[in-house]
């Protein structure tokens, strides 16, 4: 048993030195990015649609829901952010458009 | 069996400032008189609208957390479509 453990410990260790850092290394030539994090896991928050402050730092000056890719959000975060924006936006706390501004 | 929502609703600069306890009233009598019970009240007072809805620039926001049945909830919502004192309202689920 005590072989085992030893063994599969080891596993671990060598996968996590094999991957890790060839991940960290993966440059792309134009801009090169460090994965960003995710901003509701950094600050331990929960995304609620009455947010706002938090809300819209993920809402272009149009109004638009910012892509994943500039979020940095997990898919299951962004999912989330997508529907409380959208709730949000029903309840006039954040814009549909710029449209509406300009009166 | 009652499940656990939250009512987001706005009230328009129509209703006096005064009046707005009134109008929370009668929706708390809606919500009880369907078995529901209401465990909070948050009242976050005038607020501009991010967009106008029916000419109004402002309104009251009010979020109540409560315990309603899920089969009476469209009797709720009717209610609040049809007062006029409730300029937009939105039901959200807590427990999932």
């Amino acid at each position: 048993m005590d072989v085992m453990d030893d063994l599969s410990d080891n596993d671990e260790d060598e996968q996590s030195s094999r991957f890790s850092p060839g991940r960290r290394q993966r440059v792309d030539r134009r801009r090169r990015r460090r994965r960003k994090e995710d901003y509701f896991e950094v600050n331990n928050l929960a995304i609620n649609y009455k947010d706002i402050d938090s809300l819209r730092r993920f809402i272009t000056d149009r109004g638009k829901i910012r892509p994943r890719r500039q979020t940095g959000l997990t898919s299951k975060n962004q999912r989330q952010l997508a529907r409380a924006i959208k709730r949000a936006r029903f309840l006039a706390l954040l814009p549909y458009t710029d449209e509406h501004l300009r009166s | 069996m009652n499940r656990k929502y939250e009512l987001g609703f706005i009230i328009p600069t129509s209703v006096q400032e005064s009046e707005t306890q009134a109008v929370i009233n009668d929706v708390r009598e809606w919500i009880q008189g369907h078995e529901g019970t209401i465990t909070n009240v948050d009242f976050w007072g005038r607020r501009r609208l991010a967009y106008p809805i029916q000419d109004f620039r402002e309104g009251y926001y009010v979020f109540l957390q409560m315990e309603f049945p899920a089969q009476k909830l469209s009797e709720l919502e009717h209610s609040l479509w049809f007062d006029e004192r409730v300029l937009r309202h939105l039901v959200v689920r807590l427990d999932e």
